[in-house]
């Protein structure tokens, strides 16, 4: 069960790398500056849900690490910002998985995360350029973070239907 | 739409109602606030403040000519052209090596609320009306 654990991670790991490079392509810019889907998100919730918060924080910031080096954004703002966010979002998920899971679905996980993670990175670019009228921005954002939380919940939610007996490994 | 419906808990709803409500009064709030201490314009300020946190101010009424004033500030990744005309405001030109350009897209700004941000050059550009000492962080 270790070594299979192991190789499902560095998987999943992989997937996030590749989603977290893909979504740096389809920066939703347009809509709002800055904005995102949040792709790579799915790979730790996946994670967390399967095989609990270690291992969904150790997809979630290797992830983060090498996703970065890989697209040339490490040690960068861009970085920091993904790296906060991701962190924080990644708390507030745990927290209402493991604390509210009789009230919140997995959709509900995940709109908590999206919404956390956009406050996180505003709050550290408050950090850089200490200027409070960027929070002007947070509330386009989480707006925003709603039907990008939903999809990727209901991502998480079918994916995990048809993920086979013996990959679930722990109980969901 | 349904289907979303099927999966979603009573609470997950409620999350995302508070999250809408709270959204909509961060975002109109500001709005409102300057609305009632809307005195025009004369006294009005445009700041600009660096990665150095020097400001810069300029005022509103040296902008009314026929050329606009330019400004060029550097920052750590390389030179954005600020530029200043009739009363309105604009990153002109940000850094080549700028990725996103998101400050140079913000376009003009003209009133105190909007503000014009360069993360990556550590930027930041706004209005105010008076230089009382109410400052951003005040609202």
């Amino acid at each position: 069960m270790n070594t299979k654990k192991i190789v499902i991670v560095a998987l999943l790991v992989g997937l996030g790398i590749v989603l977290h490079i893909v979504e740096n392509m389809l920066a939703l810019s347009f809509v709002i500056p800055g904005a995102k889907l949040g792709l790579a998100n799915i790979s730790n919730l996946l994670g967390l849900l399967l095989f609990g918060f270690l291992a969904g924080l150790e997809i979630l910031l290797l992830r983060i690490f090498l996703g970065s080096i890989l697209a040339g954004t490490f040690m960068t703002v861009n970085f920091y910002l993904s790296l906060s966010g991701g962190i924080l979002g990644y708390i507030i998920m745990a927290l209402l998985f493991y604390y509210f899971k009789d009230k919140f679905s997995i959709i509900g996980v995940s709109i908590g995360g999206s919404v956390f993670h956009n406050v996180g990175q505003v709050l550290t670019a408050f950090l850089i350029i200490s200027n409070a009228a960027i929070f002007y921005y947070l509330p386009y954002l989480m707006l925003l973070a709603l039907p990008t939380g939903i999809g990727i919940g209901l991502v998480v939610l079918l994916t995990l239907k048809y993920l086979p007996h013996e990959l679930k490994g722990v109980e969901i | 739409m349904e289907i979303i419906n099927g999966y979603l808990s009573r609470y997950d709803k409620l999350l995302i109602l508070i999250i809408v409500i709270l959204s909509m009064i961060m975002i109109v709030y500001p709005f409102i606030d300057a609305y009632f201490k809307n005195d025009i314009n004369q006294r009005a300020q445009i700041y600009i403040q660096d990665s150095s946190n020097k400001i810069t101010k300029i005022k509103i009424s040296d902008t009314y000519q026929p050329e606009p004033i330019i400004i060029e500030v550097e920052g750590p990744i390389g030179i954005s052209i600020i530029e200043a005309h009739q009363g309105r405001v604009r990153l002109k030109e940000a850094p080549v090596k700028d990725p996103a350009k998101i400050c140079e897209k913000t376009g003009w700004i003209s009133k105190s609320g909007p503000s014009i941000i360069c993360v990556p050059n550590r930027i930041s550009i706004w209005i105010e009306n008076s230089d009382s000492e109410i400052d951003a962080v005040s609202w």
